[in-house]
């Protein structure tokens, strides 16, 4: 086998079998293959253990990309894409339009000054309704909870109760935009620490093999 | 960046899911997954743990998706990752790497039944015989030949990405890969005239 008028051919083999020979060497091969029965066999010999090595392939349903996708959660740049302005810059535009709009007909309606008042109006009574809902959400709490609870020990501790919440709040929001990747290894430069690792050796708690 | 008019590239997909096409990410798992959970497999020795690994090591990749540096294979990165996790998880849950030799055919043994035509009693036996013995001359290879072997054929990279991700020089690569594939041969012999 290690004769060495086989060689190059025994190295051209595997990388014939893996469609990585050149097409000079493929046509030097083919004549060697012609004359030599020892480099036939190794061949067929290759090529039996190479499938035999895909028929050991497990199978993998179409329902694992399913159960990927379902299972992807909202990513840490997710939030930086310009997707994520897509819906405040569209508010932004129609404002625009519809003042663009009142302007248009300003000259019907009467000065530029109260069109621009009635926007000004409109946008600040978008931003009380809001806050509105915001404060009157908590004030009903507020109101049970004082109407529930006489003594100021227990209103205080409902109000730190309140405090808790909202720090969660912020807290869960938070780690759902910076949701960084925890235990694996960093995907930028190679890590040559773990360049020769053997996991069989670090289960034992040894060193890896150097067959070099 | 397209490979003529078929098939996006994996960093096109890259750059289409970035770019907020979250789809697209699918069609990467799709075209990663075969290989991914088989090379885990081999690994972690056991198909539901290759599928869960691989399913944690495609969402975190989408995670860091941001992080991916175009001017490297995304296969690399991917398979980079995964090999981190796997080893991760090996420590972490303390497996047991027993090989089938010291095996008696049951429990996990049943992992390493491979699909094949071979029906019936005998053929099933059959098969778990060669599955076995597939996953036994593999784990008798020095790890240096055999992590090359498992992401030659069971990752499925081609020597060039190997080289990248192993931080080997490419002659290496083949070499190692010759002399693998050399010693799989002769612990496999009495399978290949089959």
């Amino acid at each position: 086998m290690d004769r060495p008028d086989h060689m190059p051919f025994r190295d051209w083999l595997d990388l014939e079998a893996d469609g990585c020979l050149a097409a000079e060497q493929r046509a030097a091969l083919d004549q060697h293959l012609a004359v030599c029965a020892d480099c036939r066999n190794e061949r067929a010999e290759l090529q039996q253990m190479l499938a035999l090595l895909r028929s050991a392939s497990i199978t993998v349903g179409p329902e694992f990309r399913e159960r990927v996708m379902a299972s992807l959660p909202a990513a840490g740049w997710e939030a930086r894409h310009p997707r994520t302005w897509t819906f405040p810059v569209a508010v932004c535009a129609l404002l625009m339009a519809v003042g663009a709009g009142l302007l248009a007909a300003s000259s019907r309606l009467g000065s530029a000054y109260s069109v621009a008042a009635a926007v000004s109006g409109m946008l600040r009574a978008v931003v009380m309704a809001g806050a509105g809902l915001i404060t009157s959400s908590w004030r009903w709490i507020g109101m049970f909870a004082s109407d529930k609870l006489s003594s100021p020990m227990s209103l205080t501790a409902f109000a730190v109760f309140v405090l808790c919440l909202n720090l969660l709040l912020v807290s869960l929001i938070r780690r759902r935009r910076g949701g960084e990747p925890q235990g694996l290894g960093a995907p930028s430069p190679p890590r040559a620490d773990r360049r020769r690792h053997d996991p069989d050796q670090r289960e034992r708690g040894g060193e890896p093999r150097d067959g070099r | 960046m397209t490979r003529g008019a078929e098939q996006p590239t994996d960093e096109d997909l890259v750059a289409a899911v970035l770019g907020g096409d979250r789809d697209r990410f699918g069609d990467l798992v799709e075209r990663y997954q075969g290989r991914l959970v088989n090379y885990l497999f081999r690994l972690l020795r056991n198909a539901e743990d290759a599928h869960d690994l691989a399913q944690e090591v495609l969402v975190k990749v989408y995670q860091v998706l941001d992080r991916y540096d175009p001017q490297y294979r995304f296969s690399t990165w991917l398979f980079r990752i995964a090999q981190n996790a796997a080893i991760d998880q090996i420590r972490r849950r303390r497996l047991k790497l027993v090989s089938l030799r010291q095996e008696d055919g049951e429990g996990e043994g049943r992992d390493w039944d491979l699909p094949s035509p071979e029906r019936g009693p005998y053929g099933d036996l059959r098969n778990r015989e060669r599955g076995g013995a597939i996953q036994q001359a593999i784990d008798a290879l020095p790890w240096e030949y055999r992590e090359l072997i498992m992401l030659r054929h069971f990752g499925e990279l081609p020597y060039e990405d190997i080289a990248r991700l192993k931080q080997m020089p490419l002659g290496t690569v083949k070499n190692k890969l010759f002399r693998g594939r050399q010693m799989l041969k002769e612990k496999l012999q009495s399978f290949l005239s089959d």
